[in-house]
């Protein structure tokens, strides 16, 4: 691949996201940036990462974080900005990537070799791939899937330029529920081909 | 007391709104969705249209709470021998010693003198971790007595990040004992924090009432904490061990300072504006005067730079004290800081121990959990009030109002500012403090301290 080549995935829980996200860093060669963030800015640091992964994609409550002078004591918050920081880190150094989540297709937004995806899914079809995948009961599923969509969605609509799965935000929007997973990535994959052509082209 | 909550319950309108104001201001500042200046002037701007003009329609409480006119007299710069006129509104002097102090700190910090200072304790000690972790919390109490806790903190904790990435040690308990004697510090003098400066403005009371009251139970109360400190972190402190090699790599505190003229011209300034603020009850000056002094002084030693000093100055801080004396004004001139002191009395029984005892853990638990400036703001007429109707002793109103809203605040990482930079400079550096691993240790030496500070209060009550 000649030119850099960042693909942002914003995705709903269950949606298959994640995996999607993974299969296309594998078939383009390109590193994959998940929760394994964490690893690659601690390094050597378990007990920091541990701690740090608890405040992961997630907002602080507004009762027990406060801001002084640009300082904040929220971790969440502080964990968000450093993500950023190393995000906009790997950009600037010319690295290829597929990244989940972490609001990089606004962070990144600026960078003219981001690709900008949100991947959805029909509720029952989600419910189903989370049951599969955590061994829940029926009852827990979408009660898991309601919160961490909740989560997600207010900490992208605090931090991202547009809301959470506003179409406006990404270049592309998909359910994956229609395709199938694999044929989903097959899709994307042709996408994203096409448009690294267009930007060696130009 | 049937009759005191008949009349709580009887609130005429004005009150209800000026209340209603005040609550929606703390909702919104506890929020922290609107920059807390803006909440506290558009508060403010509420309270004077529709308290003062429309309910009470009375002008002359619009000038009071705007207070301007304080400029004008001779005691806004020169105390008298014998001040006892109270001025309610915006304190003034507060915001003009504030900036003055702002100011200097700023030109401190520009010179290197608080690097400075933190490397030559590190390098006094031998970067050994006990007396390390012990010389910061000395030198943070002593810091915090004179300078804001924020920069306090904000270089203190940044030195002890940079020490323990150089010589492998965990900073998280420096820290966390350093914000803990920066609070401390800031309640032994009239300077060390806002709530003392606007108690000390607002009440007449001298530098010298200050640390030879406060002063001494913050004294008392850092000696256990750093007992407290050691006996919590010994264990660990004693496992890290510092090479050699280690020492021999850290940076000589001189290559820190910026500009020796500018180190040794600031830390005159400082010398002066703490001689100045020690001496102030027998020169008269008020610290008003003395922060504009400071301020002046500072601007035509760094010439061209003034400028630059200037834009660093915290405006927003200023700010959102100006709006916050106005509201509070609104809850004085509309009597409902007089039904505050009532109910206090009340629930006391006009005891003098109770009402330490409550205005002193009061105090420190809502500073625990919210900003400690507007609680102190709010709590100054209602103690003014509760000393004229049951004949105690003010000043132990104020010793027991300025130690609560201090030291409470150290309780919780957002309970005052330099938790809250120090707690955010350890996280951005990798070394985070989640809220449990904070108030495990920083409650109980809270509640350590508070009690101490109430039993040397009652001893002063008795005695």
């Amino acid at each position: 691949m000649d030119e850099q080549v960042i693909i942002a995935i914003g995705r709903e829980f269950g949606s298959g996201g994640h995996e999607i996200g993974k299969e296309l860093a594998e078939r383009l060669k390109v590193s994959f940036y998940d929760r394994n963030l964490l690893d690659h800015m601690f390094i050597g640091a378990e007990d920091v990462k541990e701690t740090m992964r608890e405040y992961e994609e997630k907002l602080s409550h507004p009762l027990f974080s406060r801001r002084v002078r640009g300082h904040s004591n929220s971790l969440a918050e502080t964990l968000a900005e450093m993500q950023f920081d190393f995000i906009r880190d790997k950009a600037s150094d010319g690295e290829s990537f597929v990244i989940i989540g972490r609001c990089a297709e606004s962070v990144l937004r600026d960078n003219k070799n981001l690709i900008t995806i949100f991947i959805r899914g029909d509720r029952e079809i989600k419910a189903k791939r989370v049951e599969k995948i955590y061994e829940l009961p029926e009852r827990d599923v979408y009660s898991k899937m309601d919160r961490h969509d909740d989560q997600r969605k207010k900490y992208h609509n605090r931090y991202g330029t547009y809301k959470w799965g506003d179409s406006r935000g990404y270049d592309l929007c998909i359910n994956s529920s229609k395709l199938g997973i694999e044929e989903t990535i097959d899709l994307l994959e042709d996408y994203i081909e096409k448009r690294i052509e267009k930007m060696n082209g130009e | 007391m049937i009759s005191h909550m008949g009349e709580l319950e009887m609130l005429s309108i004005e009150q209800v709104l000026a209340l209603g104001i005040f609550a929606l201001m703390f909702i919104l500042i506890i929020l922290d969705k609107v920059e807390r200046h803006l909440v506290t002037l558009g508060a403010a701007a509420l309270m004077i249209v529709v308290v003062f003009g429309i309910c009470m329609q009375d002008g002359g409480a619009i000038l009071r709470a705007l207070n301007v006119t304080h400029f004008a007299d001779r005691s806004f710069w020169i105390a008298s021998e014998a001040e006892t006129a109270v001025s309610t509104g915006i304190n003034w002097e507060t915001i003009i010693f504030i900036s003055g102090m702002m100011i200097m700190v700023e030109g401190m910090g520009r010179a290197g003198f608080f690097k400075w200072l933190c490397m030559k304790i590190a390098a006094l000690v031998k970067y050994r971790p006990i007396p390390l972790m012990i010389a910061f919390m000395l030198i943070s109490f002593a810091l915090a007595m004179f300078i804001d806790s924020i920069t306090v903190i904000l270089f203190l904790a940044a030195v002890t990040v940079e020490l323990a990435q150089l010589l492998k040690l965990d900073p998280i308990p420096m820290i966390l004992s350093e914000i803990f004697c920066a609070n401390l510090g800031g309640s032994a003098t009239m300077c060390g924090d806002p709530p003392n400066i606007i108690i000390g403005t607002a009440l007449h009371y001298t530098f010298l009432d200050f640390i030879t009251n406060t002063g001494l139970i913050s004294v008392i109360g850092l000696g256990a904490v750093v007992i407290y400190f050691m006996l919590v972190y010994h264990k660990e402190l004693i496992q890290e061990k510092v090479t050699e090699e280690d020492i021999k790599a850290m940076p000589s505190p001189q290559s820190v300072i910026r500009s020796r003229r500018d180190f040794y011209i600031s830390t005159l300034i400082f010398l002066l504006a703490v001689i100045l603020l020690i001496t102030h009850a027998h020169t008269h000056l008020t610290v008003g005067f003395i922060g504009v002094m400071i301020a002046i002084i500072t601007l035509l030693s760094v010439g061209k730079d003034m400028r630059l000093l200037l834009e660093e100055v915290d405006y927003k801080t200023l700010l959102f004290f100006t709006g916050l004396f106005v509201v509070v004004s609104g809850l004085e001139e509309t009597g409902v800081l007089e039904l505050v002191a009532m109910f206090i009395q009340n629930v006391s029984g006009g005891h003098h121990l109770a009402m330490i005892a409550i205005i002193l853990w009061v105090s420190a638990i809502a500073s625990a959990i919210i900003d400690n400036i507007p609680f102190a703001a709010t709590m100054i007429p209602v103690i003014r009030t509760l000393s004229v109707s049951t004949g105690m002793d003010l000043s132990l109103l104020a010793w027991a109002l300025a130690l609560g809203t201090d030291i409470g605040g150290s309780a919780t990482p957002i309970g005052a500012s330099a938790n809250v930079v120090g707690t955010s400079v350890s996280n951005k550096n990798g070394y985070p403090i989640t809220w449990g691993k904070y108030c495990r240790t920083s409650i109980p030496a809270t509640v350590i301290v508070i009690f101490i500070a109430m039993w040397i209060l009652f001893w002063y009550s008795i005695s």
